[in-house]
């Protein structure tokens, strides 16, 4: 009687319910998306800031990145019917299918990465920094782009993570390793991914951290709360995209 | 574990439908930022717009806040979009005066 | 649509959390990477309390080189006008980031938050544990800054660009101003992890009868503060990141066109009025963050030792709402100088007057709650009124500088050092020192020393207004603040003797600390074992064991049937009812 359990377990009413009506992980990953949304809204609030107080904004993206870029929030959009589709599944207990749905939703997760990675490649090529560009004297273009979709990167490859943890869980770790060492022998050594993809290390260790520290199976509730943090990813990007992309194209 | 699609009360159907109008807003805002169609703040604002409908579609929708009770939908999306009002209010006036008064 | 099920969700979520931190094994599991909510607690209250002596000692050693600047100091040498702005932003951001902001909210809300709702830990332990030990890596780094090449950073704890933005501005701006920003981003994330703890916590783990209006206002205060938290470090993460970028990677995000030592940089377009506005969306919530927790805890005392009921429960919540919700308002009454619009600054002003109402509300209340009550004058009593003493002594100045008319000329003068020091310095402080006299039994299980601790209360009392009272004077005679050379300037040479008082002053009040920290490890030691409630308190954690086992209740859950603060209930056995004894009557 002497443990926790024993309390919690005996008296399933000796709490008051949930002021948000549901399980405490669920509260937990809102009000963390509620305060990364204010940490992605300063970078946006700074980006047109610094737009409205430069009026020589470049608009260089031509054809192609808009394409891209279209491309990109396609892959985002539809990974989030695909996510959506695994919580379906979980809640119907079917995990074969919430193991394919999560996979689908890593591939196209995955697919937007690659797709802007090519993107950020091929606009270093063009000589855009962080503190320069080629097309107007307004520093911050690069600097606002750079950071924003950065950002924006760096959650997306957490979420595939996050997603792989849940979809395989051990499994998922030599399938990282993997793809980080092709991604650091593959990516030429003077290219910014070749430094970038030891995210996918950084997080291989956590996730292995994780996945031995606390193993289990994760559950319906797991998969719907990653599903949080997942379609929060694409929504930033519903914001990205217009502001960055749309509202700079070339005329 | 409790019947969550229950609860939701959503369909495959539902879901479908949300993507295919989130791709359609894509693809209006491409088309109007690509033709040029409108003049750059106004353009701004159509392009807005359309994102907080598609950030709405996903939150409710896809993200399942429709189905949450009426004290969590509501004091979270009141907390963060009160913050962005009062940043909007405030900021951007500033970044107006330094082409107005500053020194560029 | 039945959400109740929800309810049935949150306590199995919450068993599984429990199971995964049973019994706590050895000693590393069971006092350095502790699951457990009170050990964790205890750890922030150390961390704050070795901030808050390095922060003395840099004060001691900016009060000392103010009077004395050719002074040869053992050790730290003679101190160059730039050591003094080095000096000036470690002490800055320990105090404001490591003391006041880890001790009341990591520290006791940590411990009694979840004791005082009746749940048996926060909602995810290993959040809690993975918080306390980011912000633990967060002062490591900014200690940091003090030995690498350069030393720590110049530009004061709001990182004002283009100062902080530029490497080459000044001795510290080069890599003790990047683990300085560093330091903050990890704290920043540290802040978040906890504040969505807290949250969780309160909404889904309150004991069967424990509603909202039931909570203690300590719980309502760090309830509050998490809020706060939650929504300010996510921007001032963001702040913090293209800080660095300007610094590391020639971005110009806060940075015009610049000449730096007659050196003109790189960077063109950015605005420093950027950062104010950003730093200060999150820097007056902060300030709230520090002061929420001190006004809780002076409510719980007030009410404890005057032997009432607190004046106006419901008043107190919905004015620390009203306090919370206003407090997101307000940033740019520190902006009435940097060139922001004067339309915004009239709206500035007006919301800034406004906070006065709730923070006047309170003040009258704890009034209300002293007046005839039957008042026991222990040392947290005495800490709490000084609370009031220096909240009302602080606040004073608050809607004169709220006014853009009046703070054009005392901004960035002592006046404003004096105003915060008072208000966010001692008065957070003293609820500090008030939540430790008070709360030590159930921690320790032994009591402090009141003759020791009633000579600290005064003391520290009266130098505490000794050192910072004159500062407004100071301010209107136009000293400046962060302003190293008094004796070298001509108009500043009749202040001196104000200033070396005040320098007399900080040596005894410092001095004056030695006596708790004795009390503190004596009594920890060798204090008098304390009984279970000896304060015949109300609220939950006085009905537990001293000091409360791993779960807190020792498996059960207790049932709460009134309200916090029921003392010299008519009728009842005892001068006060505790919210777990059968209900009594009509009250609440
Ligand atoms: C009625 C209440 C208050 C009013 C009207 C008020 C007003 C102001 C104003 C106008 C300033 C800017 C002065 C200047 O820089 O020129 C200021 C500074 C400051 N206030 Fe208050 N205040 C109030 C309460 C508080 C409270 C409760 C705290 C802390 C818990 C606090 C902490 C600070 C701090 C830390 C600064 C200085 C920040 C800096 O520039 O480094 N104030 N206050
Ligand atoms: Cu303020």
């Amino acid at each position: 009687m002497a443990t926790v359990q024993h309390a919690v377990h005996d008296t399933h009413g000796a709490f008051e319910p949930s002021l948000f009506g549901t399980y405490s992980k669920k509260v937990g990953m809102w009000l963390f998306l509620a305060s990364d949304s204010l940490t992605f809204g300063a970078l946006l609030f700074a980006y047109s800031y610094g737009r409205i107080s430069n009026p020589a904004w470049p608009t260089p993206f031509g054809k192609e990145s808009i394409a891209n870029a279209t491309i990109m929030t396609a892959c985002l959009l539809s990974s989030s019917l695909t996510m959506v589709l695994a919580v379906m599944a979980a809640n119907r207990g079917d995990k074969p299918w919430v193991r394919n749905w999560l996979l689908a939703t890593m591939f196209f997760g995955a697919a937007f990465t690659v797709l802007h990675a090519q993107e950020w490649t091929r606009l270093i090529a063009d000589k855009m920094t962080p503190s320069g560009n080629p097309w107007s004297a307004v520093p911050l273009f690069g600097g606002t782009f750079f950071t924003l979709t950065g950002m924006h990167m760096l959650h997306v490859t957490i979420g595939v993570i996050y997603l792989g943890v849940i979809a395989l869980r051990k499994k998922f770790l030599p399938v990282l390793l993997v793809l980080w060492a092709l991604g650091f022998f593959l990516t030429p050594a003077d290219s910014v991914f070749h430094y970038g993809i030891h995210v996918l290390l950084v997080g291989a260790v956590i996730s292995a951290i994780v996945l031995f520290l606390k193993p289990k199976d994760y559950d319906a509730n797991d998969v719907e709360v990653s599903g949080l943090y997942w379609h929060f990813v694409d929504l930033v990007w519903m914001f990205i995209f217009p502001l960055v992309y749309l509202m700079s194209t070339k005329v | 574990m409790h019947d969550v699609s229950a609860v939701h009360g959503e369909s495959k159907g539902t879901y479908l439908w949300v993507w295919g109008a989130l791709l359609l807003l894509t693809a209006v805002e491409v088309v109007l930022a690509y033709k040029q169609v409108l003049q750059p703040v106004r353009m701004l604002e159509v392009l807005l717009v359309l994102s907080v409908v598609k950030a709405g579609l996903i939150t409710m929708y896809f993200m399942h806040l429709k189905s949450e009770i009426p004290r969590m939908r509501w004091l979270l999306t009141i907390s963060v979009t009160g913050c962005f009002a009062l940043m909007w209010i405030f900021f951007f006036r500033d970044a107006d005066r330094i082409l107005t008064l500053g020194v560029k | 649509m039945d959400r109740r099920a929800g309810g049935g969700e949150t306590i199995m979520a919450t068993s599984e959390v429990v199971h995964a931190h049973a019994g706590p094994q050895g000693f590393i599991r069971k006092y350095i990477f502790s699951l457990d909510h009170k050990v964790i607690g205890i750890q922030y209250f150390f961390l704050a309390l070795t901030a808050v002596w390095v922060g003395m000692f840099l004060s001691l050693l900016m009060r000392i080189h103010l009077i004395w600047p050719q002074v040869n100091l053992p050790i730290v040498g003679h101190i160059q006008p730039e050591t003094y702005l080095s000096l000036l932003t470690m002490h800055g951001t320990i105090m404001v980031f490591f003391v006041l902001t880890t001790a009341p909210q990591g520290g006791f809300g940590n411990y009694f938050l979840p004791i005082q709702i009746g749940a048996p830990d926060m909602a995810f332990p290993v959040l809690n544990m993975l918080s306390f030990w980011t912000t633990f890596v967060a002062f490591v780094v900014m200690l940091a800054a003090f030995f690498v090449t350069g030393g720590a950073p110049l530009h004061g704890w709001t990182g004002y660009p283009p100062l902080s933005a530029v490497q080459s501005t000044g001795p510290g701006e080069g890599l003790g101003a990047d683990l300085w920003i560093t330091s903050i981003a990890i704290f920043c994330a540290a802040s978040l992890m906890g504040a969505l703890n807290f949250i969780t916590t309160t909404l889904d783990l309150r004991a069967k009868g424990m509603t909202l209006m039931r909570m203690p206002l300590t719980v309502w205060s760090w309830f509050i503060t998490a809020i706060l938290g939650l929504l300010a470090f996510g921007v001032l993460l963001s702040a913090g990141i293209l800080l660095l970028m300007d610094r590391n990677l020639g971005t110009s995000f806060f940075v015009p066109v610049i000449v730096v030592n007659g050196q003109l940089m790189g960077h063109k377009g950015g605005s420093p009025l950027l950062w104010q506005h950003l730093f200060w969306f999150f820097g007056h919530p902060e300030v709230y963050i520090a002061i929420l927790p001190g006004m809780g805890v002076t409510s719980q005392i007030l009410s404890t030792f005057a032997r009432k009921p607190i004046f106006g429960y419901r008043a107190m919540v919905y004015a620390m709402l009203g306090i919370g919700f206003l407090g997101f308002m307000v940033w740019g009454h520190h902006m009435f100088m940097s060139g922001m619009s004067p339309y915004s600054a009239f709206a500035f002003s007006l919301l800034t007057m406004a906070i006065g109402v709730p923070s006047a509300i309170k003040t009258f209340n704890w009034l209300g709650t002293l007046y005839k009550g039957r008042i026991r004058f222990y040392t947290p009593m005495l800490f709490a009124v000084g609370f009031v003493s220096l909240f009302v002594s602080g606040g004073l100045s608050g809607p004169f500088l709220a006014q853009p008319t009046l703070d054009i000329p005392l901004h960035d003068t002592y006046f404003v050092v004096g105003h915060f020091h008072l208000i966010m310095g001692v008065a957070a402080i003293f609820g500090i020192f008030a939540a430790t006299y008070y709360w030590f039994p159930k921690m320790f299980g032994r009591m402090m020393n009141e003759g020791l601790g009633k000579a600290h209360f005064w003391l520290t009392f009266i130098g505490t207004y000794a050192i910072f009272m004159p500062m407004h004077y100071l301010g209107m005679a136009g000293h400046p603040r962060r302003y190293s050379q008094l004796t070298e300037v001509a108009y500043l040479h009749n202040l001196i003797p104000l200033q070396t008082f005040m320098t007399y002053a900080a040596f005894i009040t410092i001095g004056a600390q030695f006596i708790f920290v004795i009390n503190l490890f004596w009594s920890m030691l060798k204090g008098p074992k304390a009984a279970d409630n000896p304060w015949d308190a109300t609220t939950v954690e006085w009905t537990t064991a001293t000091p409360p086992p791993h779960d807190n209740f020792g498996g059960q859950t207790p049932v709460i049937h009134n309200g916090p603060y029921e003392y010299g209930v008519p009728g009842a056995a005892r001068d006060f009812v505790m919210q777990t004894d059968p209900a009594v009557g009509a009250a609440h």
